[in-house]
């Protein structure tokens, strides 16, 4: 089990300073990085994992005149050992070093004049807001080009996490794992090299690609460092073509055991919270709530659902066709009206982003909210939500790390019998637009977390690692 | 007698302002405080009393047909309550001889007994010159002709109060809200030395929606201190667009915010400032929606709750059956527009006017008399209106 690599409180957008300073000396990266690495902070794990890449980084270097393209060195290598000096604010996006900070993509450490520039405008808007939300990154519009050796199908995936099109952490997770077959299909291992390393540094690409469209999720994290392992893990005897196909295997069975298996298995349990005459709120919108609701009315149980749902993703909207198209009764209403419906509820479900060894879960922005209301109302509050969201941090609140909609209204969220004039979409003097996509439910407000590995009480999240023989 | 018809000719305005109200083209708390009371001052100009029982009857009818009209906009009874106290005020204290056998000598019993504290007991106006001669069959007008000016003058104070009542409640502005220098440490050193030093740590203030008061209340707080205020935007009416672009166009910096992230912004939020619609008898108010959510949410967190409110919101009533705040919905329109074709008919839409916020939820209403703790909502409200009109 790697440990995580720790973020610093103050967030992605300040690590954009070392990872500039880092961009400097590039050309002899992970190794020169690697060795100030604080070697306490690691585990063996870990410490194998770092000499296997630098060994790799060696390796690529004095082959790179066969490689095709002399590769930039992806910055996520260099990103970690600056977040083990940081300091012990939450962990997200842990795991393998690529997968790190979600900062600034291979862009940066190419050029460091340019960031240099972008560095100081930003200081100077920041100034110009407030200071303490400025880590708030915001989304950036990821370009068609990518740098870099990054396969069409990445750029493509990335196009889509930017533009929401593919957003949800099981979609994501599953989109990304289901591409990352292609880039290994396509992937031919240059000479003078092993795949099980240098597949490694191929993907660290893809990798930074994607996240700098869009921050990397816990699930994708998780998943990431699943595959890395088996990579590594994979035998240097076994013929190039056998050794990918067994991957792509390895791939195909993550996603079916830690996502789609472990789906059935939590809609069947969550199924049996809801009963007759029941009234379910949802917020937003969760494919495994979905699931559960559908599940449970096609078996045959009668029950209503109120569905809430809030700007700037309106996702409550989709769920809510979903269920009206099987003839659920359902209810919509917006957040603020939450105060009206709540003594109603029998039950709460909602899904989340990740959850964390204190037992909190990170979930669309809005939930917590619900959850509140509901714990105060004493109606039961049960998340759904696969293990492999399952991140190792312990999170305290929402500020420290979020991501931000981008402003505008790319949702179309805004009623339509309100004249788009009287709205504000953009930034305007002394008036940002601040839409942040997750907030942090508190476990106190949590009732019971369903996951594969059964119905736990959000203090007993911590012993999940455990419960699954250390998988995640 | 005379009356009858007299009443009927003065009954225009009021229909016209049942119409509006009831068509909700009139709407807002103070806008409605004001309607009533112009159409009071009408009515009560044209209208020929002989005695006070009369007069009484006719602004209470006046408040009646209103209050049917629209029973959500609290502020119209609260209107007629306060002028029917003041002119029963003015004609005790003119017609002071007779019944000045009220008890003036304070005691415990008295207090329990009386059960109508009296602030302007104390100040009884000396020099009351109105000589009132009531059911004078010679010169039925006489009554009428003593009193109207009082009234009219009553009315207008009401009027003045209602004109003044945002910079009144703003006057405290600058003692709640305040900005302080405090030396920040950034635990990245890389960028803490280029920016540490003094830095500013303003308050950082959270509302929701668009109330006329808050907005008054900030932005005179802001000639004296520099803050920040993250404006949740309240659907589906989203105010807070409003709000937000009023604020910051006066130099205020401002968030605007979607109401899911109230919970995930209100760690770092030190002060709630909301408005309200009606603050009941138990301290509680009907406040725009989302204001449950917010109150809560700011519990959660230990983060105060000040309440901005003109007392003219104040209103004998309790809420004691409904956290469903007023019970007045709004069309769904503005939650599910028609372009989601065939879901609208399949679906039911939830669209709240107002919140019921508990009177545990605030800490403090300011209002342009005082700041008071919830519970003494009670006794403002005892003050300000005759218990006999709480049903008018």
């Amino acid at each position: 089990m790697t440990r995580t690599i720790v973020m610093s409180s103050i967030s992605h957008r300040h690590f954009r300073a070392p990872s500039q300073t880092d961009g400097t000396g590039q050309n002899d990266p992970p190794t020169a990085g690697a060795a100030q690495k604080p070697q306490k902070q690691l585990t063996k794990a870990e410490r194998r994992e770092l000499q296997e890449r630098q060994r790799a980084a060696k390796a690529a270097q004095t082959g790179s005149s066969t490689v095709k393209q002399p590769r930039p060195t992806a910055p996520a290598s260099s990103h970690p050992k600056k977040g083990g000096k940081g300091s012990e604010g939450p962990v997200q996006g842990r795991g393998s070093p690529s997968t790190g900070p979600s900062g600034p993509p291979n862009k940066s450490t190419k050029e460091s004049k340019p960031t240099a520039a972008t560095a100081a405008e930003e200081a100077a808007g920041r100034s110009r807001g407030l200071r303490i939300f400025s880590h708030f990154a915001l989304q950036k519009s990821v370009g068609h080009v990518a740098k870099g050796d990054v396969h069409p199908a990445i750029v493509r995936l990335g196009l889509m996490f930017a533009e929401f099109k593919i957003c949800g952490a099981n979609a994501r997770s599953i989109a990304t794992l289901s591409v990352f077959k292609r880039v290994i299909q396509d992937y031919t291992t240059p000479a003078n090299n092993t795949l099980s390393r240098h597949l490694m540094t191929h993907l660290s690409v893809q990798i930074s690609h994607l996240v700098s469209a869009r921050p990397m999720s816990v699930t994708m994290g998780n998943a990431i460092r699943q595959l890395k392992l088996e990579i590594s893990g994979s035998d240097i005897d076994l013929p190039e073509q056998d050794a990918k196909d067994a991957l792509c295997g390895k791939i195909d069975n993550y996603i079916r055991d830690r996502i789609i298996i472990a789906d059935q298995v939590i809609q069947e349990t969550a199924m049996k919270k809801i009963h007759d005459g029941d009234v379910v709120l949802t917020y937003a919108r969760s494919s495994i709530v979905q699931k559960v609701l559908l599940e449970a009315w096609a078996g045959g149980t009668q029950f209503s659902v109120i569905v809430v749902d809030s700007r700037p993703m309106l996702e409550g909207k989709r769920l809510l066709s979903t269920l009206a198209a099987a003839a659920i009764p359902c209810t919509y209403l917006l957040l603020p009206a939450l105060g009206c419906v709540i003594s109603e509820v029998s039950i709460v479900l909602v899904g989340a982003h990740s959850i964390h060894s204190n037992g909190a879960i990170f979930s669309r922005a809005g939930t917590a909210l619900v959850a509140m209301m509901a714990k105060q109302h004493s109606v039961p509050v049960v998340v759904c939500c696969e293990t492999y969201k399952f991140s190792e941090g312990v999170r305290l609140d929402s500020f420290t790390k979020n991501e931000l909609a981008p402003p505008g209204d790319p949702f179309s969220s805004f009623p339509r019998n309100r004249s788009p004039g009287s709205l504000v979409i953009q930034n305007q003097p002394n008036l940002e637009i601040l839409n942040p996509l997750y907030d942090l439910t508190p476990p106190s407000s949590i009732t019971a977390v369903v996951t594969e590995a059964g119905v736990i009480p959000p203090d007993a999240i911590s012993s999940i690692p455990l419960a699954l023989g250390r998988l995640v | 007698m005379a009356t009858e018809p007299q009443t009927a000719a003065g009954q225009r305005p009021v229909e016209v302002l049942a119409a509006k109200l009831k068509r909700r083209q009139v709407v807002g708390s103070r806008q409605t405080a004001l309607e009533t009371a112009l159409v009071l001052r009408q009515v009560v100009s044209k209208a020929r009393f002989q005695n006070i029982t009369q007069l009484v009857e006719i602004i209470r009818s006046v408040g009646r047909k209103l209050i049917e009209a629209q029973p959500k906009e609290h502020t119209v009874g609260n209107t007629a309550r306060r002028l029917l106290h003041h002119v029963r005020e003015e004609y005790n204290n003119a017609s002071k001889g007779e019944d000045t056998a009220c008890a003036t000598e304070f005691s415990i019993a008295n207090f329990v007994l009386q059960g109508q504290p009296r602030r302007q007991a104390a100040e009884l106006k000396a020099e009351s010159t109105l000589v009132l001669k009531e059911n004078d069959s010679d010169d039925p007008d006489s009554f009428a002709r003593t009193l109207k000016p009082v009234v009219m003058e009553a009315i207008q104070d009401i009027l003045d109060e209602l004109e003044t009542v945002y910079d009144n409640i703003a006057k405290s502005a600058k003692d709640h809200i305040h900005s302080e220098r405090v030396l920040s440490f950034f635990l990245f050193w890389s960028y803490s030395k280029s920016n540490a030093g003094w830095v500013s740590l303003s308050e950082i203030i959270l509302t929701i929606g668009r109330s006329k008061t808050v907005e008054t209340y900030l932005k005179s707080a802001a000639h004296y201190h520099k803050f920040t205020v993250i404006v949740a935007e309240s659907g589906p009416s989203y105010g807070g667009h409003d709000m937000a672009r009023s604020l910051s166009s006066s130099g205020i910096s401002t968030f605007l915010v979607p109401d899911s992230s109230i919970y995930a912004l209100m760690s770092r939020v030190s002060k709630v400032i909301l408005g309200a619609h009606a603050i009941l008898t138990n301290g509680g108010m009907f406040a725009v929606t989302g204001s449950l959510l917010t109150a809560t949410a700011a519990r959660a967190h230990s983060t105060t709750v000040m309440v901005c409110a003109g007392q003219f919101k104040l209103t004998p009533l309790w809420n004691l059956y409904h956290e469903y705040g007023a019970l007045d919905f709004d069309d769904p329109s503005g939650v599910l527009g028609f372009e989601e074709g065939d879901l609208v008919d399949k679906v039911d839409v939830v669209n709240p006017y107002y919140d019921y916020v508990r009177p545990e939820l605030v800490d403090v209403y300011v209002t342009n008399d005082g700041d008071h703790p919830p519970p003494s909502m009670y006794r403002l409200i005892k003050e300000s209106y005759d218990d006999e009109d709480n049903e008018l």
